[in-house]
Formats: C-alpha cells, sequence, structure tokens
C-alpha cells in the first residue's frame, strides 16, 4: 500500500510541477511578445517620422536652396543659406566660449577633490537638465534686455552655457580614463602638472573628448528655445527657421520647413555618427 | 576603494595611490601657478555663470511675484489684457502632459530596453539599439513639425474620434477634436522622450551582472522570470534615473509642444481639449508681452518651471548616486 501512495504521489508532485511550468511558459510567452510589440511601437513612430522628413524634405532640397539667400514670400527662388551660415556662425562662436571653459573646468574637477569640486559637479549635473527655454531667457535677460538688440553674440552665448555642463562632465569622464600610474610616471619624472595634464591626460583622453564634446555640439546645432529670445530674425538659425515656416499656413513656407528640417537633420545625424565611430576607434584602440 | 589614510579624500572611482595624495598636498612649485590659475579661472567662470543664471532669472520675475504675490504659484488666470497673471493653470497643463506622456514613455521604454537588453537576438538587438541612439539625436522641433502636420490631422479625425468611442474610457476623450489638444502634445513628448528612456534602461538593465540571470534560470525560473524577478530589480535604480530624466525633459521642453497643444491656457475638459504649458506658454506669450510687468510675469513662468525640473533632476541625482554598484553604467549614459 505505501508503494502504490508513493507512487501516486510521485505523479501528483509531477503533474503541479508540469502545470506550474505550463503556466510559466505561458506567461512568459505572452511577456515576450508584449516586449516585442512595444519595441515595434517605440521604433515605429520615429521610423516614420525620419522617412516622412527625408521624403519631404528631399522634395524640396536643392543646390539653389542649400546657396540661396532667403525671397520674400512669393518670389521663388529662394533658399535657405542665411539660416546655414547664421546656425554656423553661432555655434562656432559658442563652441569658442564652450570648449576652452569646459576642458578648464574638467581638468580643475580632474586634479582636485573634496566638497567644492563636488558642489561644481553637483551643479554641471543639475545644469544639464535644465530645460533649454530657461537658458533662452537668461541670456534674454542678461544681454538682450540690458543692451536693447537681439544678437548673435546672445545667441552665441546661450548656446555656450547649455553645452557647458554637457561638456565638463563629458570631459572629466573621459580625463577619468587616464590610467592613474600615467599621471604618476608624469609627475615622477619631474614635469609639472600643467605639462602632465597636456601631454599625458588631454593626449591620452582626445579620442573620448572628441566623443563628448561632438555629442554637445549635436545637442546645440538642434536647440530652438534659447534662439527665440535672442536672434532678431528667423532667416537667422536653421532650427527657428523651421519653427516659423512650418507654423504657418502656406504651403510654400512649409516646404521651405521640410527641406530645412532635413538639411539640420542631415547636420545631426552626421555629428552623432562621427561621434560614435570616435568611440568605436577608442574601444577597439583599448583591446 | 582604498580607506582613506592621507588626509586627502580619494575622488570618485579612482584609487588615490600614496604618490598623488603626497603630491596634492604640496604646494604647487612657482612654474605651476598659470596652470593653477586658468584651472581656477575655468572652474570660477561655470560657477559665475551657475550664480548668475539663478539670479537673473530671479532678480527679472521680482516684479511680477511683487505684482501678484505668492499666489502667482497657483493663481488660475492668465489674462495678460486685464493684467491678471498666475501660473496655476500652467503648472496643471505641465504636470498633465507630462503624466500622460510616462503613462506612454514608462510601459513602451521598459518593454522595449527589456527586448532589446535580454530578449531579442544578437542580429536584431545591435542594430535596433543603435537606431534607438541616432533617433535619440533627432531635434526636438523636427518631432514638433511633424507632429504638427502629420499627426494633427490624424488625431482630429481617426484618432481622437477613436478614443471618444472607446467604452469606459471615453469620457477622458470626450468633447470637439480638434487634433492639437492635450493628448497630441503629450504623444509628440512621448516620441521625443522614448529614446532616452530607452537608451538609459537598456543601459541600466546590460548593467545587471550575468551571474544573476544564471542564478535565477538555475533556480528553474523561466527566462521571463529571470528578466521580472532577477533583473529588472537589480536595476531598479537605473531605471527610477531614466524615468526621472525623461520626466524632467517632457516638463521642460517648450517649443514642440507649443507647436501642437493648442495654446488655451484654461482646465482642459479632457484629454482631446486644447491647453497650454509652462513652456508652450513662455514661446507664446513672450513675443506679446507687454514690456515690464508682462516680460517679468513670462519670466516668472521659466522660474516656476526652473523649480520644478531642478527638484525631479536633483532627485534623479539623488537616486543614481543611492543606485551604488551600477552607477558607471548609467552615468556612463547619461552622457
Amino acid at each position: 500500500m505505501s508503494v502504490v501512495s508513493a507512487v501516486s504521489r510521485r505523479e501528483l508532485v509531477r503533474a503541479a510541477a508540469q502545470r506550474s511550468l505550463t503556466r510559466r511558459r505561458v506567461t512568459g510567452r505572452i511577456a515576450q511578445a508584449l516586449c516585442a510589440v512595444a519595441a515595434l511601437a517605440a521604433v515605429a513612430p520615429l521610423v516614420a517620422l525620419l522617412y516622412y522628413t527625408i521624403s519631404r524634405g528631399a522634395q524640396v532640397l536643392s543646390w539653389s536652396f542649400l546657396v540661396n539667400a532667403p525671397t520674400p514670400p512669393g518670389i521663388p527662388g529662394g533658399g535657405i543659406s542665411t539660416a546655414i551660415t547664421g546656425t554656423a556662425e553661432i555655434v562656432g562662436l559658442a563652441l569658442v566660449i564652450a570648449i576652452p571653459t569646459a576642458l578648464l573646468a574638467a581638468l580643475f574637477l580632474f586634479e582636485r577633490s573634496g566638497r567644492l569640486a563636488a558642489v561644481l559637479r553637483f551643479s554641471a549635473d543639475v545644469l544639464t537638465g535644465v530645460p533649454s527655454i530657461i537658458i533662452g531667457i537668461f541670456a534674454y535677460a542678461l544681454l538682450v534686455l540690458p543692451l536693447h538688440a537681439f544678437s548673435d553674440l546672445a545667441a552665441a552665448f546661450a548656446l555656450a552655457v547649455l553645452m557647458l555642463p554637457i561638456m565638463i562632465r563629458a570631459d572629466e569622464e573621459a580625463m577619468r580614463t587616464i590610467a592613474l600610474d600615467l599621471w604618476e610616471a608624469g609627475i615622477a619624472l619631474g614635469a609639472r602638472r600643467g605639462r602632465v595634464a597636456r601631454s599625458v591626460v588631454l593626449r591620452g583622453a582626445l579620442p573620448d573628448l572628441v566623443t563628448g564634446n561632438l555629442l554637445a555640439i549635436a545637442r546645440a546645432v538642434g536647440e530652438t528655445a534659447p534662439l527665440l529670445f535672442t536672434l532678431a530674425t528667423p532667416l537667422a538659425a536653421m532650427t527657428l527657421l523651421i519653427y516659423t515656416d512650418g507654423t504657418q499656413a502656406f504651403p510654400i513656407a512649409q516646404e521651405t520647413a521640410w527641406g530645412t528640417a532635413l538639411v539640420l537633420l542631415a547636420f545631426v545625424l552626421l555629428l552623432s555618427v562621427a561621434a560614435k565611430i570616435a568611440a568605436w576607434r577608442i574601444s577597439r584602440r583599448a583591446r | 576603494m582604498s580607506p582613506d589614510t592621507t588626509g586627502v579624500l580619494p575622488r570618485e572611482g579612482v584609487e588615490v595611490g600614496g604618490v598623488r595624495a603626497a603630491l596634492l598636498r604640496t604646494r604647487a612649485g612657482r612654474g605651476e601657478h598659470v596652470y593653477t590659475v586658468v584651472r581656477w579661472g575655468g572652474a570660477g567662470l561655470f560657477a559665475v555663470v551657475v550664480v548668475a543664471l539663478l539670479i537673473s532669472i530671479a532678480g527679472s520675475s521680482g516684479q511680477a511675484l511683487t505684482h501678484a504675490g505668492v499666489g502667482f504659484l497657483w493663481s488660475g488666470t492668465w489674462n495678460p489684457a486685464a493684467g491678471e497673471y498666475g501660473a496655476g493653470i500652467l503648472v496643471v497643463g505641465t504636470l498633465l502632459t507630462t503624466a500622460v506622456a510616462m503613462v506612454i514613455v514608462v510601459p513602451i521604454g521598459l518593454g522595449t530596453a527589456a527586448f532589446l537588453s535580454e530578449l531579442a537576438p544578437r542580429w536584431l538587438a545591435g542594430p535596433l539599439s543603435t537606431l534607438v541612439g541616432l533617433l535619440a539625436a533627432v531635434p526636438s522641433i523636427v518631432v514638433g513639425l511633424w507632429g504638427l502636420i502629420v499627426l494633427t490631422p490624424i488625431f482630429a479625425n481617426q484618432v481622437e474620434p477613436f478614443l471618444a468611442s472607446v467604452p469606459a474610457l471615453g469620457w477622458l476623450f470626450r468633447g470637439e477634436a480638434y487634433g492639437p489638444s492635450i493628448l497630441l502634445a503629450s504623444v509628440v513628448l512621448a516620441v521625443m522622450t522614448l529614446p532616452t528612456m530607452v537608451a538609459l534602461s537598456r543601459t541600466a538593465l546590460a548593467a545587471v551582472p550575468v551571474a544573476d540571470r544564471e542564478a535565477a534560470l538555475a533556480l528553474g525560473a523561466t527566462r521571463w522570470q529571470a528578466v521580472r524577478r532577477a533583473v529588472i530589480p537589480a536595476a531598479r535604480s537605473g531605471i527610477q534615473a531614466a524615468v526621472t530624466l525623461a520626466v524632467g525633459r517632457a516638463m521642460g521642453e517648450s517649443i514642440a509642444v507649443a507647436m501642437v497643444i493648442g495654446n488655451r491656457p484654461a482646465i482642459p475638459s479632457s484629454l482631446t481639449a486644447p491647453g497650454a504649458t509652462l513652456g508652450s506658454a513662455i514661446v507664446n506669450q513672450f513675443a506679446e508681452a507687454t514690456p515690464g510687468i508682462g516680460t517679468s510675469s513670462v519670466i516668472a513662468l521659466g522660474a516656476v518651471l526652473l523649480l520644478l525640473t531642478v527638484a525631479v533632476n536633483a532627485g534623479g541625482q539623488a537616486l543614481l548616486r543611492s543606485g551604488g554598484g551600477h552607477r558607471g553604467g548609467t552615468a556612463g549614459a547619461l552622457r
């Protein structure tokens, strides 16, 4: 009798285990399918957006669209050259301010420990998350309002403030990848700290520095809100041109907006692909 | 990290050797002064910018706050023509669009991250992750343009009438289907923040040690159970940080929202009604603001927005720091 009951008990356990496994497998299948659906739902609108921008923009894009100056409404043959050069000028000017400042501030964080460095680091992290429109208001209150003039300089200042915290943190992380031994070896050779910073830290971190700064630039190029408060005319930057033309009901204005959007998108994607390539070359070199 | 026996605090994440510690204590030689000065100069310039930003935003909103009092924060009327300024409705609009966007972003983003990091075959996960990473770089103005020109008619003619007809949920979407609405703004925000959410939570999941998964599988867990019970809990702080960051970005976005929300500073009767957020109101009101009190009130809206986002981001930073072991991965991806 005890043998029989042992066998039947084993059967019961096995059946229960089988039921549990089936239930867990079914749940797992459903959950995995839901995750795949989520991935599809995430990627589909983004691909649609990309596809739509490219197809609409490509209809407008031509050599003359890129190199001609804008014409008054109704007159054909206008281009967006002022917006392209305007964006390049503003971003270039912003880089002249932001890159050296960020590098030096990052060296400061690299060399120094303690509360002051921690406070600066925290400010940079929080400032990274401050909405760009607030940085626009800041540039407006600081430069436009007192001088009674909208200017490229104010716009460049706004973009520089936007990039600074991103660059500082990226630069510092890049410097941290340098082995401490190398730093110590430099000092042990009798080199001054400034010399070690230049020849060991900056040189060793260069590819990482390039990646981080390129990503920051890509973000600045695509910003609209800071320019809204600092530039006198929407013709002076690509993003602003997209905003003003895109919100008009005229088909011709919307075409200009799509064409500009495609140029801007190409610009930004190129920058982030360049950053990815730089990062990839680093990881390959490290092996 | 080695215990600090030298009196020099070790820097985060780096072993401080004895030589370095000794050097940090020695006074810099004469030739070092230039280097010291420029380093302090860079850090000082950044500190000045941060302080100047706070002072100028606070200073410029002073006039509005003395005009309307502390009630500016919750007063529900924004009527410049009557000289009535209050941020209340706009704060509600900001929180509402952000909340609806997160209802979309969190499940989809987390599901996608789990798919890319844990479930998808490698040949699919690699290219998809790269694609999502690239899409994170798409400027928000382009998403806004797409929302305005492509999504608005679709929402007015198909999506909103359909949602209003769904039983049990229809009341959320009742009323005239215009197109520009709280709902459309939330969807645009969702599209904009999804890539960041996916990239950050994917990194957090990938940072969980393989041993955690193997242990769960060895105990008889199915693949999904291992993800659900072992991997996701271990990556929790990174995922929370990703959500916080997405919330911060959604609250602060202005231009793209201004293009699709309909810009009506009133309590919306449903999600398909037009509304306004702090950011969209700043964009729209700024050009028309009467010099003086009008401009100051718009800047005060910026001050309120600044407070909201700084609170959210400081919370996110605290979460990241408390995350311990997985900090490296998420902090790296945050850049």
